[in-house]
């Protein structure tokens, strides 16, 4: 009989409850679709700051590498040697892992920063790059390179010219399978696999290792953590200009979701509040009979609880999933790629509107003070 | 037959004005008992403390051995649950519930519910074809019986009827009516209020009020004890 009262009251008085519904549902919508968007958009941003490049450099000791500028390393080390102690550290969530070697060589008396990686690698690292030409996708290729947008201007280079880069007195000749412009100082390097640039400065090293590892700050400092128990005998550093905007960026829109979520919940509150006022005020004709009729107040208001509970898990389900829809529409809209719901976000969201339309249905206490004598004779 | 109420001494007062002056008396089992009287005379007031819905000032209302003036709030509630029925003038039906969610919702309070029994209570005041009818869908006399058959659902010990066919035209105040003589032959103990002296001389005794006091007590077995 309980859930009968409750779904007959519930189903004769909609009329009523139309503005807490609204504002449920829109606060729901809203509340899911930010919950959505605080754990999609986490790996979103990190997708992006993936793109920008490694985030991870392990270094030999004492070494202040500058990774951008692409100056020559004054220690190098076994890329072997190296490979073996970070696969001891397995993490799923590594984009892309690749030795480098910088060198500084020579075109046409010039001189120019020339990286040796490993090519394939470097398109995961780089995927923003535009690209004129083709990429050098075989590990084998000992005759292509990539130059940089400045590069090729200084030297008059386009996709399959002829390249001779002179080191000391050994010489490569190369053809340029592409133009890269990157908006940044790779535009000034030219792009080879590793054994290119090894053999050009006689060198059987590497300058650094970089690693771009995706996951949220945390899975990123982990994995950090774990590799420098690892290689002890190597730097491992965080580029901290990327983790730091990414943790400070993170962290503010966190802040503002919270904060978000915080304003919608009070003004939903706020409007059930308004509602159950008016429904109180409604209902002391109904609670003086169910009185008469025996009914002690905390079995009354129960049913009422009950009511306005169903009401708030209601609304928190459909806007949970309008929210849904929403925060999938705003990941085309923002970040190009849809934003999937996330299951966890809708119990989150039923709770804290059955919570919110509790919070807002304080007014019911004021039943408690019905009289029923006075009810009955019409006051 | 067993007293089921007995008034002793009873007072109430609102502020200034006191609706009860040392009201006694005393009503057997199985009576029919019709408390008459001008407007303002107590008669409502007596109703509700009888039914546990107000406290008296003073003096005792024992209703099948409760003092009801003792109660407190839940004590009250129970009591209304278990040993009375009400049938109020103004019918009070919920609106939100059909006929038989009405019955059943006295059921609900007192104890568990049962659809069958509710349903036989509705047959049996002649309803048995508007049972899932909202209040809105029956007339003032159907809807008079929809409270009788909530009233009785719990066998009461007392039933307490307020002007039960004030609101009713002639036909359904002779079916209402109908159902307290029936209720009344099957042994029910019933305090009905009325203004009608035709109706009044239904009941085995009369109670005449004036001014919060008992005056008059008509038919043999009457024995008022007037303060």
């Amino acid at each position: 009989m309980f859930w009968r009262l409750v779904f007959q009251l519930l189903r004769r008085s909609r009329g009523r409850f139309a503005v807490a519904i609204f504002a449920i549902v829109s606060g729901a919508t809203v509340i899911s679709a930010l919950l959505n968007l605080d754990l999609g958009v986490q790996n979103k941003l990190t997708q992006e700051f993936r793109t920008l490049g490694a985030n991870i450099v392990i270094s030999p000791p004492d070494v202040q590498q500058s990774v951008d500028g692409g100056s020559a390393a004054p220690v190098l080390f076994n890329e072997d040697v190296l490979q073996i102690g970070i696969e001891s550290v397995p993490e799923a969530n590594v984009v892309a892992s690749a030795p480098y070697l910088y060198i500084v060589a020579k075109a046409a008396q010039k001189p120019v920063v020339m990286v040796g990686t490993l090519m394939g690698e470097l398109r995961k690292f780089e995927p923003t790059w535009q690209l004129d030409g083709r990429w050098i996708s075989s590990s084998d290729d000992m005759a292509g390179c990539l130059v940089g947008r400045n590069v090729a201007r200084q030297f008059h280079l386009k996709p399959d010219s002829s390249l001779r880069l002179t080191y000391a007195d050994r010489t490569a000749e190369l053809t340029v399978s592409g133009v890269v412009s990157a908006g940044g100082p790779d535009d000034n390097q030219i792009f080879v696999n590793l054994p290119v640039a090894q053999r050009l400065a006689a060198i059987d090293g590497i300058s650094v290792w970089q690693i771009s590892a995706g996951g949220s700050s945390k899975v990123v400092a982990g994995y950090l953590a774990r590799l420098t128990v690892a290689l002890p005998q190597y730097q491992v550093r965080p580029i901290r200009q990327v983790a730091e905007a990414e943790g400070a960026l993170l962290g503010r829109i966190r802040l503002l979701i919270v904060s978000m979520v915080l304003l919608i919940l009070v003004l939903t509150a706020l409007c059930v509040l308004g509602t159950m006022a008016a429904l109180a005020m409604e209902r002391r004709k109904l609670v003086g009979l169910m009185k008469s009729l025996g009914g002690s107040i905390s079995r009354i208001v129960g049913i009422f609880l009950a009511e306005v509970g169903v009401l708030g898990a209601a609304g928190g389900l459909v806007g949970a999933i309008l929210g849904s829809a929403l925060s999938y529409w705003m990941g085309l809209r923002v970040f190009g790629t849809a934003i999937a719901p996330r299951w966890e976000v809708f119990p989150v969201t039923i709770v804290l509107m059955v919570l919110v339309t509790l919070t807002g249905a304080i007014p019911l206490r004021l039943l408690g003070n019905v009289k029923p004598a006075d009810i009955l004779r019409g006051e | 037959m067993p007293t089921v109420v007995q008034a002793e001494n009873l007072r109430k007062e609102f502020g200034n004005v006191r609706a009860l002056d040392g009201v006694s008396f005393r009503v057997d089992g199985g009576e029919w008992i019709a408390i008459m009287g001008p407007s303002g005379s107590g008669k409502t007031t007596l109703i509700n403390i009888l039914g546990g819905l107000d406290t008296p000032t003073a003096g005792q209302a024992i209703v099948d051995g409760t003092d009801v003036a003792r109660l407190d709030e839940a004590g009250l509630t129970r009591f209304r649950a278990v040993k009375i029925g009400f049938i109020f003038q103004q019918f009070h039906l919920v609106p939100y519930l059909t006929a038989v969610e009405n019955v059943m919702l006295a059921q609900y309070f007192h104890s568990t519910t049962d659809e069958k029994e509710a349903q036989q209570a509705l047959e049996r005041v002649g309803l048995g074809d508007r049972i899932e009818h909202l209040p809105t869908q029956l007339s003032g006399g159907e809807q008079q019986r929809v409270a009788v058959a909530r009233a009785l659902i719990n066998h009461p010990k007392l039933i307490l009827a307020d002007e039960p066919t004030g609101n009713l035209d002639e036909a359904n105040e002779e079916i209402v009516l109908g159902l307290l003589r029936e209720l009344h032959s099957e042994g029910h103990t019933i305090l009905m209020v009325t203004h009608a002296a035709t109706i009044g001389r239904l009941a085995d005794r009369r109670i005449e009020f004036a001014h919060g006091h008992l005056v008059q007590a008509a038919a043999t077995s009457l024995k008022p004890e007037l303060a």
